[in-house]
Parts: C-alpha cells; structure tokens; sequence
C-alpha cells in the first residue's frame, strides 16, 4: 500500500463578494499517494484552482486540514507557506509566467538560485527538450516551448509536488499532447507526485487518479489502475 | 453613455492611488506656481492700497533754509497741487550707555486747512497718538527691536552739535504714548542726516506745535498726479510727477530769489559783527599769549646759563679729581713694585737661611751618628773589658785561687802524709826491733814481721807518691800563681787600652760638639739677620700702605664732593625746571582760556557763518515717493520674488507633466482590452477616449484648484513675511494671480489630457480584434553591457536582471532620471541660496571690508585738531590700524533718471593704511586693484546696476553737486555700494579740500574681548560724536539675510514633496506594470523581502542615477537663482558649498526610501492568485 501523500480533510474556503459568500472549497476531502499522477476535473467555478491554490500554498484555507508528505500546511503563516512553496512545490502555470526580460535559462535560474538542492538549469533544460533555445527571451519561443520553460523551471527546484493549472489551456491539441506527456514522462520516471487541474475530462484515463469536484465538493475519487499513456488519448 | 460614465467613476475608485498622483503632483507645481506668483502682486497691491488709505504724499519739498508761510501760499496757489501740509522736522542725539543715538523728530501729520485729510496719516499699532505736550509715538519697526515700552520717555541731549535742543524743540524728554508707522517710511532705511554718523536710527512723531522753528523744514503735497487715477507704480503716474517735479522746481527759484533779498541780507550783517569781534578778541588773546612765551623764554635761558655755570665747576673738580686718582694709582704701583722687590730680597735670604739649616742639620746628623758609632764602640770595648774583668776576677782568679789552695791543701797532705809515713815507717822500723805492743797485736799477729816489712815498703811508696804528688801539686800551684799574675797583668793592659780609647773619644767628641756649636751660632746669627729683614720689610709694607689708604681716602672724600656738587645741581636744576614748567602750565592754561573765549566766538562766527552759507546757497529739494527709502525697492523686492516664482516652479511643472505622461500612457496600455471590446461593441473612439480625457481632466482640474488654493492660501503669507523684517507695512492684502492660474493649472491639465488622449487614440488606431488580445509583454533584449562579456559574467544573477530591466524600459528610465534629478537640483538649488547668503557676511567683513569700530568725528573739527585725534588714535595700542576717512554720500541716477542709488564714497586719508581696511581686488583674479589719481573705484554691484563698465565716465551727485568721473577700477563687494577715490583726485573733481569726518579702527586681537571698553573710553572724547562697532552690526545683518532662509525652507520642502510624488508614481507604474512577475516569483517562493529587493533594485539605481545628475542642475539652479535675486545693495557669491550637494544628495536618497517603505505594503498585498489569471 503506498503512502498517501497528500491529505485533504474536510478544508472549506469562501469568498466573501459583498454580502454573498461563496464556498469555493465546501468541504474538500481527498488524499493522493506518493508518485500518482494525479488529475483534478471539474467544470468552471467547481473549486479545482481553489484546491490548487490551497495546495500551492498560494491561497489558505479557512477551515480544515492539508497534510503534505507529512506536514500540516493548513496554518502556516506567510513565510513559512514561501519556504514551502521554494523547496516543496513546482508550479506550472496555465499562461507559463515566463520573465519576459530572462532568457529560458534565466527563467529556470530565477528558480533555481533561491533553492537549496536545485538541478543545474541547463539539465532541467535539456531533460525538458529544449537544449537548443536556452538563450532565446520567451517572445522568441513557441507556447509549447515556453509552457516547456515553464515545466524546466519547476522540476529544477526537485519539487515534492508538481502542481499545473491547466497547462495546456493556452496550447494547440499537440503542442498540449506533447506537454501532457513530459509531465506523464516526469511522473513515471522520476517518481513525482503530480497534480494536474483541468476541465477536460477526456484526458482522465492518463491519470492514476482522477478526482472529480462540483461545486466545491469532491464528487468521486477514483483510482485508475491502467493508466494509458497520452498518445492513446484522442480528445 | 451611462455605462460610460459609471465606467470613469468606478475607474476613479478603483485606481485611487494613480488618480490621487495625478491630482497631487498637479497640485503641487500649480499650487507652488500660483502661490509664489501671488507673492509678488500681492506685496505691491499692500503697498499701493496702503499708500493710497494713508493718503501718502506725491511730492515732499525740502528747503535748506525752511519755508515760511508764504512759500507755502505759493505752492498752495499751484495748479497742480492738490493739497499741501508743512510740517516740521529735526535729527536729536539721545546718548545711552555712551552711545549716541541718532532720532528724526518728526511733527505729527495734521489735517491739512484745504481739503481737510491728513497726508501721510501713520497707522496706530498700540497706544494712542500724543495729545499734549511732551508726548510723543514712536515708530513700530524700531520699537519691536528695541527696549522701550510705552509709557517709557526719550531725552534727548541738550546739545547737537553745539546747537542747544530747547532751540529747536520744547521739551527735552518724552513720553512714548504709542506706537506707529508711516507710508513715508515703508523699510528699515531711516534715511541720512547730518548728524552724528549720519545715519538715523528711528523716528518719532510729536504734535507740530512741539517744534520752535518758525520755518518748516519740509512741505508735503499731493498732487494731480495721485489724484489721476493711475496706479502709482505705472509709467503714466511717473510721467506725469516727472512733469510736476518741474513745475514746482520753477516755484523754488523764484522763492529762492525773494528769501536772498530779504533775510539773507540781515544775516550778512550779523555775520560782519561778528567776524569784527571775533578779530578784536582774537588779536587780544594773541598778543597775551606771545608775552607769556617771551616772559617764559627769558627765564628759560637763565635757567640754562646757570646750569651751565655749575656744570663747569663740577667738570673741573672731576678734573682734578682724575689727576689725584692718577696720582694714586702711580703709587699704588710703585708701592706694589717696592714690595715686589723686597719680597724677592726676603726670599733669597731665607732660601740661603734654609740651605744654612739644611747644611747644619745635616752636619749634625754626621757627628750625632759618629759619635753614637764611636760611643758604641766603646761602649763594646768597655763591656768586653768589664767581662774580661768580672770573668778574670769573678771566676779565673777565685778558681785558681781555690785550686791554688786546693793544691796547698794537697801540699800540705802530702807533706802531712810523708811525714806520718815517715813516722810510721820509724815507729815500724822502731817496731820491728822492738816487740809489739798489744793493740797491735792483731796486725802484727799476723804477719807480724813480714807484714811490718810490707807495710815498710807500702809506705815507703806511697811516701814516694806522695812526694811525687807534692812535687806535681807545687809544680801546679806555682804555674797556676803565674798564670794568674799573668792575667791579672793582662787586664791590666786591657785596661789600659780602653781608657786610651775613651779619652780619645771624648776628646773627639769634644772637637764635633765644638764644631757644631760654631755652625749652630752661624746659623742662629743668619736667623737673627733673616728676622731683621722680614721685619724691615714689614714695616715698609704697612707703612706704603698707609700711604696709599690716606690717599685714597683723600680721593674718596673728593668724589663725594664732587657728588653733593651734582646733586646740588640736579636739585636746583629740578626747581629750575619746575619753576620753568609752572609758568608753561600758567601760559597753557592762559592759552587755552584764549583758545576757548577765541572758540567761542569762532563757533559762533562759523554758526553765523554756516547759517550764511546755508542761506546764500538756499535751495528747495523737490522729492517724489521714489526718493522715500525703500519705495522703489518694494517694486524690486517683489520682482526678484517673482523671478524665484518663476523659475522654480516652470521647473516643477515640467516634471509634473513627465510623470503625468507616464502615468498616462500607462493607464491606457492597461486598459487595452476594455478599449478593444468598447470599440468592437460599436463605441465611436470619441466616446471611448472620452473616459481617459475625463479621466485627466478630472484629476488635473482638482488638482489644480486644490494646489491653488492651498498654495495662495499659504505661501504668499510666508514670503511677505519674511520681507516684513525689511518692511512696514499693513496686513498682506492677497491678490489672486489668475493668469498665473490659469497658466500653470492650463499646463497641468493641458499635459494630461493630451497626454491621455494622444495614448489612447493611440491605441485606437489598433483593431479590435489586436486590441482585444493581450498586447505582447515587452520583449525581451540584450542589453548593451551584454557583450561586454567580461562584465557580464561577472554580475550576478539579480544584478543583471536589474540591468536588463533598467534598460528595458527606457522611457521610465529616463522620467525617473529627469524627475529625481529635478528633485535634487531643486533642494541643492534652495540651499545653494542659502549658502550664497550666509557667506556674504564672512567675505564682506572677513575679506574686504576689515573693521571693527567707526568713530564719527564731530563737524566742528578743524584740520590740525583732526590731526591731532589721529595722532592720539595712532597711539592706542589696543588699535592694529586707524583710519581717517571722509564718507560722504552720494548718489547715482540710473534707468534714465528713475531709480536712484545712495551710497558711500569713500575717501582714506592715508593711502596705505586704507589698502589694509578697504580690500580693492577683482572678484575672480583677486589681483589688487590700485586706486590712482585719476579716476573712481567702484564696487561690482554698483558698475551692474549703473550699467557701467571699467572705464567707463559716470556721473553722479555728491554733497548735492553733480559731477563726472572715470572707473578706474571694478572692485569685489557683496554688502552695500561703494565709491572709493583719493583725496587728490576728490580736490581735482571738486576743488575743494576733502572733509574727514569718520574714523574707521581695526582692534588688535588681544584687545577684542573689550572693544566695547575702548569704544566706551573713545566716546569720552569731545571730538567723536558716535561709534558703531561691526559686531553689533553684523548681527542685524544676518538677521536680515536669514529672511530669505524661509524661501529656502519652502522651497526645500516643495522640492521635498515633489520627490514623493514623483517617485511615488513612478514605483507605483513599475509595480502596476510587473504584477504578474512579481506575483509569479513570489509562486516561486521568493520572500517578501528577496520580492522587493527584486524591485527596488532599479529603483534605488535610478535614484542614485537623478540624484547624481542632479548636482550639477542643482549648481545652476543656485547660480540662476541667485543671479534672480540680486538686490541693488546685495551682490550675493555664487556659492554651492559641499554640504549642499550632500544633503540635496542625501535627501532625495531617504524620499525614495521613503517611497519604498511605502510601496512595500502595496507589494507585500500583492495577490499571488493574479498569476495564474490570464493576460488582459
């Protein structure tokens, strides 16, 4: 039996709008094993980024418990949710949030240098593809080859866990295959949790567990025993 | 449209921080503008409404000989005059604490008989105005600095200038009532005068009817001009007072005429009567005087013949005296050489005395050790002989003699012992023939016949030996009698011998003892010889000297004489002397009451001489309100501010409208999307850009009224007031400078909205369909420094971020740049004023002028007595330097006639003592300019003002003549307008012989802790009238020029806020415009304080980039200020000291930290969750 990995009990957040409150997570529970793949699905609005936020260390929580490989993150204060984005999360972005002004290099640079135990950022380059554009400023690069930077300079940091939101929505069908697959790549042979939002649940069987949320609530947790890999996948 | 219009409001809202920068940066150059530029009209409309509420004259008219009451009818009968009001005037001295203190004693303005206004009417500040006699007002500028009080009195001297007070006024003491001031008088300049040192330290006002003058002193007139309607400070007004100066001109000679036919001739004949009298007495006095200098002279020389007399005799006793010295010191050595010489003889004798002694000794102690050997030599032989004698007789002889009797005795045995043997051998024999007898009948028993034979025979032999025996014993005893006879005979010839031998000794010995003897009585008679010499020797010494002490003693008693003779002489000289000097003293005394009664008559000669003079050169003196001090620097005064207001704030609006364009384009390149959906909608780009037209407009509009508002409200209020330390006048009347307004908030609002629009129609020129879409993020590029590889490895990973990043966005680069370095250059520009100001004391007083004190001296003074105080002033050692000076003051027409200057001209008696208070040098070179016989030295400012340049031939008006010269020289100075020249070439220009009247005194360093002492002791002095000492002055100086540090504080302040704002907005652009960066590193888990380090990296670089170009702005701002601000009487230096450039530096560095302080809460709240929205 593996570990679980990460642990969500009953966590609710809500958003005060005026004199509406909105529960963006209504009481979210969940765990992921160490070295899943692990797939968020749900429509718009159902609280999928509000639990990567929260997992991210991005956002907080106003009630219940996360547990991450072990550590309660649930009630840390502002500078220990930074230490625990820098050493313990890889975030890729749905829109990559490159530095315009850095080079691919000095992207994955500008992660690497405030960690302790980071990859060289040529490595996570060319463990990434991109061996050959490293100098190139994001304005030169693709949208896949960019999300690819993006990819590079989260795994450089040797994360515990790779977040991505939605990293293919701002991609074209292959470009998007191609990124699903460094990530499943990743996932397998480096042994990385990885947890990955999207609305499209076409792309579910690539995961070996697919959470489905609504409206602020898990609805299913499944375990898929068979993962296909992503090539199989047509969406 | 509605939509629309909730759209701006609610964008209002939602940016508050850009719009309230906007708004405040407006407001600031508006409000700094606007208010500055009030300052200036507003200080000249509190003068022209004060002039006019206080009626202030047009035309004042002096007169050196008054008006009477004609003269006044005359000028009242004038078309052009409106009203006129005579009036009184006088300068009175009040001494306190030794210092005198000039007063102008003005009557009190009255209603005038004509039109029943009051001309020149003071303004009562507390108390009320005198309303009976001996009461007086004092003026406000004066009594705010000074120790009185009202209710406190003023008393003046008696005399000025030997004119008694009660001539001229009732009373001498005053009681101050109330405080005021008057139109006449709007600065802190009281005008010259003629007495004391020529300067008026404050007036006073009393009722009219106070002053004993029949004539007024000074008519004051308002005119048609003042009634016309034209401001007074328009060219219109001037003109026409040019026109009325004229006129009444024309009235003052014809006036002139009739006064020198009527009085002038009365005063004429007063001053021959006097002139008479003061010869008479004059002739007197002086022929007193000459027959007590004769009388004097005659006892004089007796005395000196007498003297001479007895110094003769003493010269001769001292004469004679030497030769006896002489004398003495002959015999002092020929006793020496006497001495000297027997000494020698003395010793000779004693040295052959001694050899005598030693001969002697010597000798003796030859006989004394032979004779001890000889003795001893006997004294052996006798012991030997005594032996011989004591052993011969003591021992031999008894020996022998015992033997000898020992041999007798054997003798006589043996003879004894032959005897009975030869008895017996008959009784044997007899025996033998006979028969026995019984008792021998034992013996004969046994052998009786044979023994007996035996027996026979035995004794026959020992018969036989004894007769041997006997014959040994005699032959012994014989030899031993003759042995002892011969020894006895023996001693005897021992005996023999030594008594041979001790009568030779003695005999001997008697023979050295007598030769000794004889040596000893040589010797002795020698001694006895040696002593009679030492002894006539002796007696000769005592006896010279003797000799000599009575010859001295001789001496000794002639120099005494020869003393008392001298001291006699002193004593009778001494009285000579004294008797002599009484009867100097007595003609001094006789001379100095002559001089006093010839004084008298003369001051009273030189009065009547004077008032002649005055009267024979009579003269009016027709004045307009420019000649009142300081009224034309009003209009100066709020130039130069103006000038200020001008510069600095055009410079403050030029920055506001750099960050207006900023924040503008910005704002448009924000809403980029919303542009492109309202125009896909169907919005015309009218209507769109309307909203960021609005948007402007409304922020630069408030701006602008707010600033205005706040700014006319405040700073025109300081300004003045820092100006009413140089000025009296009412309460500030504030004019709005609508044009000002409307200039500066026009630039404001124009830039923002055009700014505004130009970016959005800008954008609109896009399609929608771009519009819509995110606009590409700027680019990435290699920067430059990028290919200086060298360089570029070696920077860090945050320093080349930083560099890219500052290049990247070159327009902020340069717009912080420019306003960071605006704000710099301002502050440098604000202290750089004040540096320019403080140093002006230190190089006027430290470099060029270098006195301490001034004395004035009194007019009455003649050349000779001038001399004389100069010779006393030469003697004070306290003094390093005294100069006398003649400092007169003249005055220079410039601007065609319509401003004057008044200044000192300045003329040193002695050359080289004038070059060591008076610094003449050029400002740049520092090279010695040298004052020559031909021509004026003049100081920079004044050559500026005048317009004139070296030489150049100016003219102008000195004691009242006209007259032209050459500059020969340009010379530095910052306080005050100088003429110097020399005392030939003042006789060259004026004919006439200069007229010293001031005293200017350098106190050496040890004394300067008492100047005020020496100035204490110097006012003693009959002949100086007042003393002004330069630390008193220095210290009103400086406070006037501290004035101007208000202006400074403002404007550093401004400059201050302006930094803020400017790098405020500019933070805020950086930080709006990198949200999504920031956001995204802070996802990376940057900490807050790595986040804005990341930030303000390029912030601070820009900051340092201004602030360092703004140094050398803030250096030519100083200079643009300064030369802005330049008064006729103030030439500033241009000086930036270091300090300034690093507060300025300093300053701006600690606003943007400020701004960061600030902006790091507005970072620290950025939302992370903005990084994973999509690009707008």
């Amino acid at each position: 039996m593996m570990k679980k990995f990460v642990e969500f009990d009953n966590v609710y957040k809500r958003y005060k709008m005026g004199e509406v409150t909105i529960n963006a997570a209504n009481g979210v529970s969940f765990s992921i094993d160490e070295g899943e793949f692990a797939v968020v699905v749900g429509l718009s609005g159902a609280g999928k980024t509000t639990v990567l936020n929260i997992l991210g260390g991005i956002d907080s929580c106003d009630e219940g418990r996360i547990m991450v490989g072990g550590k309660d993150i649930s009630h840390l204060g502002g500078k220990e949710l930074a230490s625990y984005r820098r050493y313990d999360i890889g975030f890729v972005f749905q829109f990559y949030n490159l530095i315009p002004n850095l080079t691919a290099k000095e992207n994955v640079e500008l992660a690497t240098q405030i960690c302790r135990n980071s990859m060289d950022a040529d490595t996570a380059l060319d463990s990434v593809g991109l061996s050959e554009r490293k100098n190139n400023f994001p304005s030169q690069l693709s949208g896949g080859e960019q999300q690819r930077v993006s990819i590079a300079r989260a795994l450089a940091k040797k994360p515990k866990l790779l977040l991505c939101d939605e990293p293919t929505g701002a991609l074209d069908y292959n470009t998007g295959k191609n990124i699903l697959k460094l990530l499943q790549t990743k996932c397998r042979e480096d042994g990385m949790t990885v947890v990955l939002i999207t609305h499209n649940s076409a792309i579910t069987p690539m995961a070996n567990r697919v959470i489905n949320m609504r409206s602020g609530k898990v609805i299913s947790n499944v375990i898929n025993p068979n993962p296909v890999p992503i090539e199989q996948i047509e969406w | 449209m509605k939509a629309l219009r909730k759209n701006i409001f609610r964008e209002i809202k939602n940016t508050k921080s850009r719009f309230i920068s906007i708004l405040a940066i407006i407001a600031l150059s508006t409000g700094f503008f606007t208010g500055v530029k009030a300052s200036s009209p507003s200080m000249m409309e509190t003068g022209r409404q004060y002039f006019e509420d206080q009626n202030l004259m047009d035309i004042r008219l002096v007169s050196t000989v008054g008006f009477d009451d004609n003269d006044i009818r005359k000028i009242k009968e004038m078309d052009c005059t409106v009203d006129v009001m005579p009036s009184y005037m006088a300068d009175l001295i009040i001494s306190q604490d030794n210092i005198d203190t000039t007063v102008r004693v003005y009557s009190l303005p009255e209603k005038t008989d004509t039109n029943d206004r009051i001309i020149n009417e003071p303004v009562v500040v507390e108390g009320r105005l005198p309303q009976k006699s001996g009461e007086c007002v004092i003026e406000s500028y004066y009594y705010n600095i000074s120790d009185y009080h009202i209710g406190d009195t003023i008393k003046f001297n008696e005399k000025v200038q030997g004119k008694d007070t009660a001539d001229t006024i009732k009373n001498l003491e005053y009681k101050i009532t109330g405080v005021v001031y008057t139109p006449v008088h709007i600065t802190y300049q009281r005008g010259n005068t003629t007495v004391g040192d020529g300067s008026v330290s404050f007036f006073i006002m009393v009722p009219s009817d106070e002053f004993i003058s029949e004539r007024y002193t000074n008519v004051y007139v308002t005119t048609t001009a003042g009634e016309s309607g034209y401001s007074d400070l328009s060219d219109e007004y001037k003109e026409l007072i040019e026109a009325q100066t004229e006129e009444y001109e024309n009235l003052s000679k014809d006036r002139i005429r009739e006064f020198n036919d009527t009085t002038l001739k009365d005063a004429r004949q007063e001053l021959d009567d006097a002139k008479k009298e003061y010869a008479d007495k004059k002739a007197e006095a002086e022929k007193e005087i000459s027959d007590g200098i004769k009388k004097l002279a005659d006892g004089e020389k007796e005395l000196n013949d007498k003297l001479l007399e007895a110094e003769e005799k003493l010269a001769q006793g001292e004469k004679e005296l030497e030769e006896s010295k002489a004398k003495l010191s002959d015999g002092q050595k020929e006793y020496a050489d006497g001495i000297e010489d027997a000494k020698n003889k003395l010793a000779d004798a004693q040295q052959q005395y001694s050899d005598g002694k030693t001969a002697y000794s010597k000798a003796k102690l030859e006989y004394d050790t032979e004779i001890a050997k000889a003795q001893n030599q006997l004294n052996a032989a006798e012991t030997e002989y005594n032996t011989q004698y004591s052993l011969f007789y003591g021992t031999t002889k008894p020996q022998a003699e015992t033997r000898l009797t020992l041999l007798k005795t054997g003798i006589d045995l043996c003879n004894e012992g032959i005897d009975k043997a030869e008895q017996e051998i008959q009784k044997l024999t007899d025996r033998l023939e006979s028969p026995l007898q019984i008792g021998e009948s034992i013996e004969v028993s046994l052998d009786p016949d044979e023994k007996i034979n035996e027996q026979i025979d035995s004794l026959n032999e020992k018969l036989k030996e004894y007769r041997q025996k006997l014959d040994e014993y005699q032959k012994q005893y014989d030899e031993g009698i003759k042995q002892l006879a011969e020894g006895e005979k023996k001693l005897n010839k021992a005996k023999d011998q030594l008594d041979d031998a001790k009568s030779q000794f003695e005999e001997k010995k008697l023979e050295g003892a007598q030769k000794l003897n004889e040596a000893q009585i040589q010797l002795d008679e020698a001694q006895s010889k040696l002593d009679i010499g030492k002894l006539e020797y002796e007696t000769a010494m005592n006896t010279g000297l003797l000799e000599l002490q009575a010859a001295q003693t001789m001496i000794s008693e002639g120099e005494k004489e020869l003393e008392n003779g001298r001291s006699e002489l002193e004593k009778q000289k001494a009285a000579g002397l004294q008797a002599l000097k009484e009867g100097r003293e007595k003609l001094a005394t006789g001379k100095a009451e002559a001089r006093t009664k010839l004084n008298e008559a003369e001051t009273k000669l030189k009065d009547a001489e004077k008032t002649i003079d005055k009267l024979q050169d009579a003269k009016w003196y027709v004045y307009d309100r420019d000649s009142n001090p300081g009224y034309s620097n009003l209009e100066e005064d709020a130039l130069r501010v103006d000038n200020v207001a001008t510069v600095f704030p055009i410079f403050f609006l030029l920055v506001a409208a750099l960050v207006c364009l900023t924040t503008m384009t910005r704002m448009v390149e924000e809403r980029r999307t919303e542009i492109g959906t309202l125009k896909a909608l169907g919005y015309s780009n009218l209507s769109i850009a309307a909203k960021y037209f609005i948007y402007a407009a409304l922020a630069a509009v408030a701006g602008s009224v707010i600033g205005a508002a706040i700014g006319i409200a405040t700073l025109p209020f300081i300004i003045i007031d820092t100006y009413s330390m140089m000025y009296t006048l009412p309460t500030t009347k504030l004019v709005i400078p609508w044009d000002s307004f409307a200039f500066s908030a026009g630039t404001g609002i124009l830039c923002t909205c055009l700014v505004a629009t130009i970016a959005c129609f800008g954008e609109l020129k896009i399609r929608p369909a771009t519009l819509m879409r995110p606009k590409a993020p700027k680019p990435g590029k290699r920067i430059l420094l990028e290919h200086i590889t060298p360089l570029w490895k070696h920077m860090n990973f945050t320093s080349k971020v930083t560099a890219r990043n500052l290049f990247r966005y070159k327009a902020r680069f340069l717009m912080t740049v420019i306003g960071v370095a605006g704000c710099t250059a301002l502050i440098i520009g604000g202290l750089g004023l004040k540096d320019s100001i403080t140093v002006i004391a230190d190089r006027q007083y430290k470099e060029i002028s270098i006195y301490d004190e001034i004395y004035a001296l009194s007019e009455a003074g003649t050349a000779d007595e001038k001399a004389y105080l100069m010779s006393q002033f030469h003697a004070d050692k306290r003094f390093s330097e005294t100069l006398l000076v003649s400092q007169n003051w003249t005055t220079f027409s410039y601007n065609n006639n319509r401003n004057k200057l008044n200044l000192r001209a300045i003329i040193g008696e002695n050359n080289e003592q004038f070059e060591k208070i008076f610094i003449l040098r050029d400002r740049q070179t520092h090279e010695k300019i040298e004052l020559d016989n031909n021509g004026i030295v003049i100081n920079e400012r004044l050559a500026e003002v005048i317009g004139a340049k070296l030489g150049d031939t100016v003219s102008f008006t000195l004691n009242d003549d006209p007259y032209t010269a050459k500059v020969t020289g340009i010379t530095e100075n910052y306080a005050g307008n100088f003429m110097y020249m020399t005392p030939e070439f003042y006789q060259r220009l004026t004919g006439k012989e200069t007229e010293y009247n001031i005293v200017y005194t350098q106190v050496a360093p040890e004394a300067k802790s008492n100047e005020r002492e020496i100035a204490n002791e110097w006012m003693q002095n009959e002949d100086i009238v007042t003393v002004s000492m330069l630390n008193e002055q220095l210290d009103s100086i400086l406070d006037m020029l501290d004035s101007l540090n208000v202006i400074v504080f403002v404007l550093v302040i401004c400059a201050g806020l302006l930094a803020v704002v400017v790098l405020y907005n500019l933070t805020n652009i950086n930080i709006a415009e990198r949200v999504r960066e920031i956001a995204t590193i802070k996802v990376l888990g940057f900490y807050n304080s790595e986040t804005a380090n990341y930030i303000y990296r390029e912030n601070i670089i820009l900051t340092i980039v201004g602030a360092g170009v703004g140094l050398p702005l803030g250096k030519l701002l100083a200079t643009f200020i300064v030369m802005a601000i330049q008064m006729d009487m103030v030439m500033y230096p241009q000086q930036v000291n270091f300090i300034s450039y690093f507060i300025g530096f300093a300053l701006t560095l600690i606003f943007s930290m400020l701004v960061n302080f600030i902006m790091y809460f507005k970072m620290k709240k950025i939302s992370m969750v903005e990084s994973l929205k999509s690009i707008e």
